[in-house]
């Protein structure tokens, strides 16, 4: 038998890269000033 | 862009709420240094108005850098605020994206093209001159092969994901890693003398900026302290050339495994995926969103000010990062292979641009 078929699938466990959340938090923010919940940023 | 042990690793486990507590105290000191920086900036402005005085402008962006420098190498960074601070990385890359809504998307193809040709160029002339620098210095071939990646392509980043392709040794990274973040502080305050002098336009210097400041947040910083529009085109150039780093660690992941000194590389599609900055692609995406005309303008605005204070704690962060004494202790030999090399590289890059900005009208 092999060392493949003992060993069970381990489930894939979901991580996030700081890229996928610096791109999610972006687009949430896009998405609220385009829905009008921000309505305007100062600088 | 930088990861490593200087800031963020590459890949994080989500583990939220006591993780996301400990960001607070140093998230809260990058705001304060960054808003310090703003403030300074305005305050001196108003004065100078006041008293009808001509001193110079000095952008938030050096205020800020200077004051992140300031408290890293005097008092040091208090460990309550070291997880904070090292998310910097993540406000530049969202900040970068959310400025993808100032670029309309003709204007990235068309730029993106020219920076696109500069890079390949850049790349040839990075990687031969580095080849031949770490050979005259004697050097360990695999950290010439690290500080040529960090050179040419994307700083810390590509080093990070090099030395993991190429099986090198940890310090040789250390070492990589800390000569480009050294030549980055210095590229922050030559870059814009330099262009001033030489009364470079906004495109023109931002091109180069973005082609040859070597870290994402060094040569985002470079390019704003000339002046917004410089940033911008500044972001662009760079988020071109990290678009490269895949096909660049996939070469060099070949050539050491087929002298048998790496591990060989399985997938080459996937290995480029795994390699590939998403933040580019988020980028691609707003702006194509704001071609489109999903945004009016005054949300343009509102997302172009959103990356500018997300710009402002990088800025905080990247003075906070810089610590003299802990790059003193990492050698002069690579940092003289970088530093030389990055020169050359600084000046074949100037020619280009110019030659580029007169053929395309930049």
């Amino acid at each position: 038998m092999s060392d493949d078929a003992r060993t069970p699938p381990q489930p894939k466990r979901f991580r996030l890269t700081v890229d996928g959340l610096a791109v999610a938090a972006a687009l949430v923010l896009a998405l609220l000033v385009r829905l009008g919940v921000i309505h305007r940023v100062p600088w | 862009m930088a990861q490593g042990s200087l800031a963020l690793p590459q890949v994080q486990t989500l583990r939220p709420g006591s993780q996301l507590l400990r960001l607070i105290p140093g998230v809260l000191l990058l705001a304060a240094i960054g808003w310090l920086g703003k403030f300074v900036e305005q305050s001196v402005a108003a004065y100078a108005k006041a008293h009808h005085l001509h001193l110079p402008n000095i952008e938030y962006v050096l205020w800020a850098i200077v004051f992140g420098m300031v408290v890293s190498n005097t008092i040091g960074i208090p460990a309550v605020f070291q997880p904070g601070v090292l998310t910097y990385e993540f406000w530049l890359k969202a900040g970068i994206v959310l400025l993808g809504a100032r670029f309309l998307l003709g204007d990235v193809l068309k730029l993106g093209s020219i920076s696109l040709a500069l890079v390949v160029l850049e790349l040839a002339v990075a990687f031969s001159f580095m080849t031949l620098l770490g050979r005259w210095f004697r050097l360990k071939p695999k950290l010439t092969s690290l500080l040529a990646v960090g050179s040419a392509v994307c700083g810390v980043s590509a080093i990070i994901a090099t030395k993991g392709a190429i099986d090198a040794d940890d310090e040789d990274s250390s070492y990589a890693i800390a000569a480009i973040l050294a030549l980055g502080a210095i590229a922050l305050f030559t870059f814009p003398l330099i262009g001033h002098y030489l009364h470079l336009g906004d495109r023109a210097y931002g091109m180069w900026a973005g082609l040859a400041v070597d870290n994402t947040a060094e040569a985002t910083a470079a390019g704003a302290m000339y002046s917004d529009a410089a940033g911008k085109i500044a972001v662009l150039a760079k988020t071109t050339r990290n678009a490269m780093i895949g096909f660049v660690v996939l070469g060099y992941a070949l050539y050491w495994a087929g002298k048998g000194q790496a591990q060989q590389v399985e997938g080459k599609a996937s290995f480029l995926w795994q390699k590939f900055p998403k933040f580019v692609l988020g980028f691609l995406l707003i702006s194509v969103l704001a071609t489109a005309g999903v945004f009016n303008q005054q949300q343009i605005g509102s997302l172009a000010n959103l990356s500018r204070w997300a710009f402002l704690l990088t800025f905080a962060g990247v003075g906070l990062r810089t610590n003299f004494r802990e790059l003193k202790l990492q050698g002069l030999r690579p940092f003289a292979v970088g530093a030389i090399g990055e020169a050359v590289i600084a000046a074949v890059t100037l020619g280009m641009v110019l030659v580029a900005s007169r053929v395309f009208h930049l």
